[in-house]
């Protein structure tokens, strides 16, 4: 009995040590200040790892269809990673079992179980894939999988002739610490063995908001006004 | 229907602008390539997601009424940069600077809200286009 209460004080003890990254931020943003045309975060093609011969298609010309082009002016997900990228105030929730990220941009959450649970099994293909995180000491590693081909980032405004997408394959890994007392390190790697003939990674970083607090995240019910969807407005 | 008045009238003027762009729906919806200047008189506000819109009464130089309505950011956008609903109210009379639908309805986007005493809202969304500035 002594022995098992001793185990679980050492648990606490370890658990009390992990960095609670509780708090609300602004989205994702490149460390060296470069940027896409709008102003979500995209990724600098720099980084990405070479075409596998296939992979062309991850680079695919705009139809004119919007709702191929821009999906989510029709309120479809934007999913991930291009959600998490959206220039919208971002809320981490942590306890030692979950982190709950609740980014403002289309109301998308994100439950990501921490307590060591593997990846579920038997999912259809998802928008924002399935999660799964762990503790490499004091870094927060988030796995995840099963995503359906969607698009990668916000890339609809950098070049108009280009809608980049990752494939059904894409496994993503977030690694997230804290850089100082409002500053958070994301690094993202990007592993899409259908499209690139490597991971590649991108460094980013989340600036604390406590200014934001009181005023906290925004509803966004997307259907609510969506007046114009593909151009097309209402007859007055 | 192209769109081409000028700033003859001190209640409506449409101007040729340069340059562009966008919030999330910007490229799909609006036309960067008809920059709109125009003021009328707001008959109402819709400060609701994805994007808020207002809607003014436009006279042209015919002295012809029309019911514009323009596109903003998002409202928690625009919360945050310290803009919120009562910035706009019905009755005002406001000129705004944004580009046409590209449906050639009489809807834009709104990106900058001038007032009569010179004072100037940025209603657009983070990446939003808006006449004559450069991103």
């Amino acid at each position: 009995m002594k022995l098992a209460a001793c185990l679980f004080a050492l648990a606490l003890g370890a658990w009390a040590q992990k960095p609670d990254f509780s708090g609300i931020y602004e989205w994702p943003k490149s460390p060296t200040g470069a940027k896409g045309r709008g102003s979500a975060t995209i990724f600098d093609r720099r980084n990405f790892a070479p075409l596998k011969p296939g992979g062309e298609l991850f680079i695919e010309p705009r139809t004119g269809d919007m709702r191929h082009d821009e999906p989510r002016d029709f309120c479809l997900p934007a999913g991930f990673p291009s959600g998490m990228l959206s220039a919208n105030a971002v809320r981490f929730i942590q306890n030692k079992d979950f982190l709950v990220v609740a980014h403002e941009f289309q109301a998308m959450t994100r439950l990501i179980p921490l307590d060591g649970r593997p990846h579920r099994e038997g999912l259809e293909p998802m928008f924002y894939g399935d999660p799964v995180g762990h503790w490499e000491g004091d870094t927060l590693v988030i796995e995840t999988t099963n995503f359906k081909r969607w698009s990668l980032d916000d890339y609809f405004y950098t070049d108009a002739k280009e809608y980049r997408m990752h494939s059904d394959a894409m496994r993503a890994v977030e690694r997230i610490t804290r850089k100082d007392a409002t500053t958070l390190k994301y690094h993202l790697t990007i592993d899409d063995p259908k499209v690139f003939t490597a991971p590649w990674s991108q460094e980013f970083e989340m600036k604390l908001r406590p200014d934001w607090e009181q005023m906290g995240i925004f509803e966004y019910v997307c259907e609510e006004n969506n007046r114009c969807p593909g151009g097309v407005c209402p007859k007055k | 229907m192209k769109l081409r008045l000028f700033c003859a009238s001190a209640v409506l003027g449409l101007c040729l602008g340069s340059s562009l762009t966008a919030h999330h729906s910007f490229v799909a919806e609006f036309d960067d390539k008809q920059p709109i200047k125009m003021t009328g008189v707001v008959t109402k506000v819709e400060w609701q997601n994805p994007h808020v819109w207002f809607y003014a009464d436009v006279k042209d130089a015919n002295g012809k009424v029309s019911n514009w309505g323009f596109s903003g950011g998002a409202p928690g956008q625009l919360m945050r940069r310290g803009i919120n609903k009562s910035v706009i109210q019905p009755g005002m009379t406001i000129q705004v600077d944004g580009y046409r639908a590209r449906d050639g309805s009489n809807n834009a986007s709104g990106g900058r809200v001038t007032f009569p005493d010179g004072r100037m809202v940025f209603t657009a969304g983070s990446e939003d286009k808006i006449p004559g500035e450069k991103k």
